[in-house]
C-alpha cells in the first residue's frame, strides 16, 4: 500500500505543475498576431493585377490545376524542383532541406542564400509552407499524395509523377510558372550538349562504342547497382547501354547483398560513388578486393571512376544533370 | 464508508464496480487531458495563445488561425487522441485475456499484420491506386494474420499461451515478409514504407478522423458491457468456467474487439510502438485491477501518451516534422524498462 499512496502522491505532484505551467501561460497575455497579414494579403493582391491575368489550365500527375498570372513566390517540395527553380533564374521563398550538405547543397548554396527550409521532402511541415504565403506549390506524387489537399488549400498546387525527371520537372514548372520559354531554352542547350557529347565520343572510340556503363553505390551493409531512374535515364539518353549481365533491368535499382552477385555490375566502364563514412569505406575495400570485382571489363580496362553522390543522384535537377555531363566529359577527356 | 460503487442493471447483464478512488483519478485525467489537447493545439511552428485556441474552437475567434488550426493541427491532435486510446484500451483487453503483462497489439501479430498489408499497398499498388485505400490494406492485413493466428491456436479452444507462441511466430513470417518488400522495392516506396512502420499522423484531416471515430464510438461502450468476465477470467479458466462463465466465447470475443481497435489505430496511424504495452501498465499502477475502471483511464493515458509524441515530434526539431513514432517509443522504452526493472524485484 504505502507504494501506492506515493506513485498517487507524484501524480499530483505532476498534474499541479502542469496546471501551473498553464495558468502561466494563460497569465502571460495574449497579445501579437493579427495586423500583419492583412498587409501582405493587399500587396500579394496588388501584384495580381499588375502581371497580366492570364489563367493557365496545367494538368498534372494529381489532376488539373488552375493558374493565374505568373506565380512569384514558389515553395519546392523536391529536390530536383528547387534546382530547376534556381537555373531558371528563380530563388524560391521555401525549399525543403536537402539530403547532403544540408540545408542546401553547395552548387547552389550562393543562389538560394537565406531561403526558408520548411522540413524534409518526405515530411514537409505543413505550418511552415502556410506562413510562407507562397502562390505556387511544385510538389511530387511519390512524395505528397497524402497531403496534396491540404497543399491545394494553402497555394495551387502542380506535382510531378516522380523525383528524379528533371525534363518533366521543368517542363511542368515552366507551364505553372508561365516561363516556358526559359525552360524550352535550357532543355535546348542541354540537347545541344547531349548531341555534342554523342558526336565527340564516337569519334573518339570508334566501333567500341556505345559502352556498357554501371553506376554503383557502396552502402553499409550492401552494394547497389542504378539501372533507371535519374542518372540511368540520362546516360541512356548520352547513348550508354546498360550493365552487361543484369538479370533484371525492370528494376531502378539493384540492390547486391552478396559479393557473388558482383558480376552483375559487369561494365566497360563504371562510376560508382558513395557516402564518406568509416563503414561504408569498409563495404568499398571488402567488394573491391575481392577477385570478382578484379575480372570486371572495367577494373581490367582501368575505367572505374569515383563520382559525385549529389550531381550523379542526390539532386535530380537540371543544373546537377548538367554538372553529370561535365563529369563524363571529364573522365573520357572529351573537350567541352 | 464503502470504497467502492457498483453499477449493475436489473438482471445483471451489466455490472461493474469502480472505486471511489478511481472516478477522482478518472476527473482529474480528463482536466489533464483537456490541458493537453489545448496545449497540442497551441504548439506547432507558430505558438498560438490557449486562450485564443479555446477561442476559435468554440466558434468566437476572430478566423486568423482558421487554416492552421482546423485544417492541420485539429485533425492531428484528435487523431492522435483517438489512436492513443484505441491502441491503449486494445493492448489492456489482450493483456487481461492472455494474463501475460507483455502482451501487446505489436506482439500478437495485428501491427505485423497491418504492416504487411500496408507495405504491399505501397510497393504494388501506390501510384495506381489512391493512397487514400491504404488503411483500408492495412485493416485487412491485422484481420487476416489475427484470424490465421486464432485459427493456428485452436485445439478444442484456444488457450492463451499457444496464442501467444503462435502469434510470435506468425509475426516473424510477417515481419520477413515486410523486409522482403522493402528489399525488392523502389526507393520511393522504400522511404514511404519506413515512414509507415515508424507510426506518424503526419497529414492527418478531418476526414481520417470520422473514418476512426465510429470504431471506437462502438467497441468502447462493449468492452464497458463485457467488463465483467473480464475480471473473472484474470482467476484463470479453469476458475472462470466454474464460476459459468463462456470462457471460449468471450475470449473470441475479446480478441474481435482488440483486433479492431488496435487494426483501426494502426491503419491510419501506422506502427506506432508501445503505446499499447505501456498505457495499461500505467492505469494499473494508478488505479489497481478493477477492469471497468482501466477501460476509460488507460484510454486517456494511451491517448495523452500520443498527443504529447505528436508534439515533441511536429515542434522539437523545427522546420521538420518528423514521424510520431519515434517519439511514442522514447517515451515508451525507457518505461517498459523501468516496469521490467521493478517486477525482477518482486
Amino acid at each position: 500500500m504505502p507504494k501506492l499512496s506515493l506513485q498517487k502522491k507524484n501524480f499530483f505532484v505532476l498534474f499541479t505543475l502542469l496546471l501551473t505551467f498553464a495558468l502561466l501561460l494563460v497569465g502571460c497575455g495574449e497579445k501579437t498576431s493579427n495586423s500583419s497579414s492583412s498587409q501582405e494579403n493587399d500587396k500579394a493582391e496588388e501584384s495580381n493585377t499588375e502581371s497580366e491575368s492570364s489563367s493557365r489550365e496545367i494538368t498534372h500527375a494529381m489532376g488539373t490545376t488552375t493558374i493565374e498570372g505568373t506565380p512569384t513566390k514558389i515553395v519546392t517540395l523536391y529536390q530536383g524542383a528547387t534546382d530547376v527553380a534556381v537555373a531558371m533564374g528563380i530563388k524560391p521563398v521555401g525549399v525543403v532541406e536537402s539530403w547532403a550538405e544540408a540545408p542546401v547543397y553547395n552548387y547552389m548554396k550562393n543562389e538560394l542564400d537565406g531561403v526558408a527550409i520548411v522540413g524534409q521532402e518526405t515530411q514537409p511541415n505543413l505550418e511552415e509552407i502556410a506562413k510562407l504565403k507562397p502562390d505556387l506549390i511544385i510538389a511530387s506524387k511519390v512524395r505528397h499524395e497524402e497531403i496534396y489537399d491540404q497543399l491545394s488549400q494553402i497555394a495551387p498546387t502542380v506535382a510531378h509523377e516522380t523525383v528524379f525527371d528533371f525534363k518533366g520537372t521543368a517542363e511542368m514548372m515552366g507551364q505553372a510558372m508561365n516561363q516556358e520559354d526559359k525552360v524550352n531554352e535550357l532543355l535546348g542547350d542541354w540537347d545541344t550538349r547531349v548531341a555534342d557529347f554523342q558526336a565527340k565520343i564516337k569519334e573518339k572510340l570508334g566501333d567500341k562504342w556505345p559502352f556498357h556503363v554501371s553506376v554503383v553505390n557502396f552502402r553499409a551493409d550492401h552494394a547497389r547497382i542504378y539501372v533507371t531512374g535519374y542518372a540511368g535515364s540520362i546516360l541512356s539518353e548520352l547513348g550508354f547501354q546498360g550493365p552487361k549481365n543484369l538479370t533484371d533491368d525492370s528494376l531502378e535499382i539493384v540492390k547486391l547483398t552478396d559479393k557473388e552477385s558482383i558480376t552483375q555490375m559487369n561494365a566497360d566502364v563504371i562510376y560508382m560513388f558513395m557516402e564518406n563514412d568509416e563503414t561504408v569505406k569498409k563495404t568499398y575495400e571488402d567488394w573491391t578486393n575481392h577477385p570478382l570485382w578484379k575480372e570486371l571489363d572495367a577494373v581490367k580496362a582501368n575505367q572505374v571512376y569515383q563520382v559525385d553522390e549529389i550531381n550523379w543522384n542526390l539532386a535530380g535537377g537540371i543544373t546537377s544533370a548538367n554538372l553529370m555531363l561535365d563529369d563524363i566529359y571529364d573522365k573520357f577527356e572529351l573537350e567541352k | 464508508m464503502p470504497n467502492y460503487v457498483s453499477v449493475r442493471t436489473k438482471t445483471n447483464r451489466i455490472s461493474f464496480q469502480i472505486a471511489k478512488r478511481t472516478a477522482w483519478i478518472l476527473l482529474l485525467l480528463s482536466l489533464l487531458l483537456i490541458l493537453i489537447t489545448v496545449l497540442g493545439l497551441s504548439a506547432g511552428s507558430e505558438f498560438i495563445h490557449p486562450v485564443t485556441v479555446v477561442k476559435e474552437l468554440l466558434g468566437y475567434g476572430n478566423g486568423d488561425y482558421d487554416f492552421v488550426l482546423h485544417t492541420l493541427r485539429l485533425p492531428r491532435v484528435l487523431m492522435a487522441l483517438l489512436v492513443g486510446a484505441a491502441l491503449g484500451v486494445a493492448g489492456l483487453i489482450l493483456q487481461g485475456i492472455i494474463r501475460n503483462p507483455l502482451a501487446a497489439p505489436d506482439i500478437i501479430g495485428i501491427t505485423s499484420g497491418a504492416s504487411m498489408g500496408a507495405i504491399i499497398f505501397i510497393v504494388y499498388f501506390m501510384g495506381s491506386v489512391s493512397i487514400q485505400f491504404l488503411p483500408l490494406a492495412a485493416i485487412l492485413g491485422a484481420g487476416i494474420v489475427s484470424f490465421i493466428i486464432y485459427l493456428l491456436s485452436w485445439r478444442k479452444g484456444v488457450t492463451p499461451i499457444r496464442m501467444v507462441l503462435i502469434g510470435i511466430g506468425i509475426s516473424a513470417l510477417a515481419k520477413a515478409v515486410v523486409t522482403m518488400l522493402l528489399v525488392i522495392s523502389n526507393v520511393a516506396a522504400t522511404t514511404k514504407a519506413y515512414l509507415w512502420l515508424t507510426g506518424s499522423l503526419y497529414g492527418a484531416n478531418m476526414q481520417d478522423v470520422y473514418l476512426l471515430l465510429p470504431w471506437l464510438v462502438i467497441l468502447m461502450p462493449l468492452t464497458f458491457i463485457l467488463a465483467r468476465t473480464v475480471n473473472v477470467k484474470e482467476l484463470g479458466d479453469e476458475i472462470a468456467i466454474g464460476l459459468g462463465v463462456k470462457v471460449q466465447v468471450y475470449r473470441l470475443l475479446f480478441l474481435l474487439i482488440s483486433v479492431m481497435l488496435a487494426g483501426s489505430a494502426v491503419a491510419f496511424a501506422g506502427g506506432i510502438a508501445f503505446v499499447g504495452l505501456v498505457a495499461p501498465h500505467m492505469s494499473r499502477m494508478l488505479v489497481g485491477r478493477s477492469f471497468a475502471g482501466l477501460i476509460p483511464v488507460t484510454a486517456i493515458i494511451g491517448g495523452i501518451i500520443v498527443i504529447v509524441a505528436d508534439m515533441v515530434a511536429r515542434t522539437a526539431f523545427l522546420p521538420k516534422d518528423l514521424p510520431t513514432g519515434v517519439f511514442t517509443a522514447a517515451i515508451g522504452a525507457p518505461f517498459f524498462i523501468y516496469l521490467l526493472f521493478r517486477t525482477r524485484n518482486q
